[in-house]
């Protein structure tokens, strides 16, 4: 696993941490994967919407 | 050296001893028709013409501006062709090629869904990339290719020819991409993408700020700025998939304008080319690199559209160059080439019409037309090409320009319509008649080089009807109660695929340019409405509303025919099937947003596009035109029994899926 240091403003950190205990994650840690892991998911997914869009666009029946 | 493909003679000899090879092991292929019903004359052309619709015909045949067709009418039969239900053009071509209807074909609509994510996908063809890499640092080298499939069922009838010993050239037929295995010379029409696996992509360099980010279905824009008298600018290609982050290849190029004229030389990497101001380029051919070893070509016109007081270069959609295609585009791969040697580059994209720049006002009427005439005279050189070697067999010769234009400039026959527009009615009210006149002209010298012992059929898919009220079919679901949103007092959403819709209290939803589906537990994602009599009586319900249904504005019906799916397909290929198809109107089509699963405002909407004359109407409204050179008789035909009368004509059976019987 890659480590890169990465700054989160303290009161957010505090959030994490807090929240992380209370879903049942590991770790603060594991709940920041998850939390990007899922973000990522969502932007990929909109990114192949996009290409679907842009695809079907040309087809002058879409407009 | 040998040209590697056969010759006809050759052809005839090859397909003749294989399936005698086959009947002698037991397993014909394709049966024989029994030699007693007489001689067959061995040479079939058919010339389809996309859209060419008999209402419009019957006008100028009657005064007399089509005089071949009318002659084909005299001396043989004229007929209206029954067209496929919904008359989309990749569904009726597929009725044509497989000689079923869609329920024997899977293709039912441009667009079919996902029911597991209720997304929208392409009906006709898929494509798998290579899952056996190898990485090299940032480089995924593929070890074994990627795919393109045609997602058609059922075999095509050159393919039954073929096993027959009848050779056999099919001339960008529609809804054949990738076209299917056969030795027959074939080369994919509709359906076939540009260099980026699009439909259609222009690119367009301006100055002209106003221009510049605006969301342009089917092209991009691409802001420049004169610097010195010169414009740098970048052609991007598509995506290297060798590289690991995927970056999207480009092709650098400047624009050095004259100071004192309306000229522009274009300098690209290996070429340069100098254009007046409203010049099209010829052809220039674009290697977009990858890794080293590997380009992608493509090919494509540049426009000038205006040096000043703005900048405005128009690029076509970049089409797969058919001397090196990155996809299949021809059987043999060798067809293709053969073209672009005799003929140089060529449209190779499905429907290579920009309706989209004039769509967008990037191209004007005239700029539209002006391209359009260089498909329709490619199509003109490469049908004599081939009529000039069509000793025997079947050649098949599609013409997209009477769909295309009949599309575009409709809105300019009559004065109700929200886009009329009394000086460009002045200018273009007559491109429809003209195109049907070319058509004309085109038939008649087809007529005279194909020779006396030849059957000819001249078809279209479909008619042609107008345009002038869009219908949000997602809308009148939730309006009707059958759609529900997650949040109640959200009143529209514009994203794609339903992201507001709230399943569990959803009973159908559209998709699609004319489908209907139950939300079906078992079948979707988050289906409710239980398979069986629940279904049914849901469907039967929804149709009759839907048949109700009147335009507020008008008070005219909005759909003239809900089919219900089980009442209009058979076969084996029916499980994206949709559960109603909608047959509009005359006057009326889906609007442009609910085919996506887009939940407009309003249930109707004026159609305010160029894009005006359409055929998404109940299939007895639309039909197509049949004309032949021999007495047709068959009462009503059908775009199927076209394909059960070529074989018949061949003396072969049809295969056991097909449906039609011969119009003779």
């Amino acid at each position: 696993m890659a480590t890169e240091k990465v700054k989160i403003p303290k009161d957010l950190m505090d959030k994490v941490r807090r929240l992380s205990v209370l879903s049942g994650y590991a770790s603060a840690e594991e709940f920041i994967i998850h939390c990007l892991e899922k973000e990522i998911a969502q932007v990929e997914e909109s990114s192949s919407e996009d290409e679907i869009k842009k695809k079907l666009k040309g087809l002058g029946y879409l407009g | 050296m040998k040209d590697p493909r056969l010759s006809r003679r050759e052809f005839m000899k090859t397909g003749c001893a294989a399936a005698a090879l086959l009947a002698g092991a037991g397993k014909s292929l394709a049966t024989k028709r029994p030699a007693s019903r007489g001689p067959a004359r061995r040479k079939v052309l058919v010339l389809g013409f996309d859209g060419l619709d008999p209402h419009l015909a019957d006008i100028w045949m009657r005064e007399g501006r089509l005089p071949a067709f009318r002659k084909l009418a005299a001396l043989g039969g004229y007929r209206r062709l029954a067209t496929s239900i919904p008359p989309q053009s990749p569904v009726a071509w597929s009725n044509f090629i497989a000689g079923t209807n869609p329920g024997g074909h899977g293709i039912f609509d441009f667009i079919h869904r996902d029911p597991k994510t209720y997304f929208p996908v392409f009906s006709a063809a898929e494509t798998v990339e290579s899952d056996k890499t190898l990485r090299l640092g940032n480089l995924v080298i593929p070890l074994k290719g990627g795919k393109v499939r045609n997602l058609r069922r059922g075999r095509a009838f050159w393919q039954v020819l073929e096993e027959g010993g009848v050779p056999a050239t099919v001339f960008k037929m529609p809804a054949n991409y990738p076209p299917v295995k056969s030795k027959q010379r074939t080369l994919s029409g509709m359906g076939t993408p540009d260099i980026y696996g699009n439909y259609n992509t222009f690119h367009f360099f301006t100055t002209e700020s106003q221009a510049i980010n605006e969301d342009v279905g089917g092209g991009e824009i691409h802001q420049v700025y004169v610097i010195g008298n010169r414009v740098d600018a970048k052609i991007p290609g598509p995506v290297n998939s060798f590289k690991k982050d995927r970056p999207v290849t480009a092709i650098d190029f400047k624009a050095y304008l004259d100071p004192s004229h309306p000229v522009a030389k274009i300098s690209l990497p290996g070429r340069e080319l100098i254009l007046r101001e409203k010049e099209w380029s010829d052809w220039v051919r674009l290697r977009f690199p990858m890794v080293p070893t590997q380009s992608v070509s493509g090919i494509a016109r540049f426009y000038l559209k205006e040096v000043r007081p703005q900048f405005k270069l128009y690029l076509s959609s970049i089409n797969l160059d058919p001397a090196d295609p990155a996809l299949p585009i021809a059987t043999p791969a060798s067809y293709a080439e053969e073209l672009a040697r005799r003929f140089g580059p060529f449209y190779t994209k499905g429907l290579p019409a920009d309706t989209s720049a004039l769509d967008n006002a990037l191209l004007d009427e005239e700029e539209f037309l002006a391209q359009d005439e260089q498909v329709l005279e490619e199509s003109r050189a490469m049908l004599d090409f081939e009529l000039g070697r069509f000793d025997d067999g079947f050649l098949f010769f599609y013409i997209s320009s009477t769909d295309q234009r009949q599309h575009m400039f409709w809105r300019l026959l009559d004065r109700r319509y929200p886009a009329y527009d009394e000086a460009l009615a002045a200018r273009f009210g007559d491109v429809i008649e003209k195109t049907y006149i070319q058509a004309d002209v085109l038939l008649a010298s087809a007529l005279e080089k194909v020779g006396r012992d030849a059957l000819v059929l001249a078809m279209s898919d479909h008619g042609f009807n107008p345009f002038v009220r869009g219908f949000n079919l997602n809308t009148w679901l939730k309006e009707a109660g059958y759609l529900a949103f997650k949040n109640p007092f959200k009143k529209e959403d514009l994203e794609i695929a339903f992201p507001s819709t709230d399943w569990s209290k959803s009973k159908a939803y559209g998709l699609g340019l004319n489908g209907l589906y139950i939300n079906e537990r078992g079948r979707e994602a988050e289906g409710v409405v239980a398979p069986g009599a629940e279904k049914d009586n849901l469907v039967r319900e929804i149709c009759r509303r839907l048949e109700d249904y009147r335009d507020p504005k008008t008070g005219e019906a909005v759909v003239l025919r809900a089919y219900q799916a089980r009442d209009v397909y058979s076969g084996s290929a029916l499980e994206n099937a949709p559960d109603i198809v909608l047959g509009f109107n005359r006057g009326y089509r889906i609007s442009f947003k609910s085919p996506l699963g887009r939940v407009p405002r309003e249930v109707m909407e004026d159609n305010l596009g160029k894009w005006s004359g359409d055929h998404m109407g109940a299939a007895e409204i639309l039909p197509g035109i049949l004309f032949a050179n021999e007495p047709v008789l068959a009462e009503a035909p059908a775009l199927y029994d076209l394909t059960a009368t070529i074989l018949d004509r061949f003396g072969l059976e049809k295969a056991p899926e097909m449906v039609g019987r011969t119009i003779f």
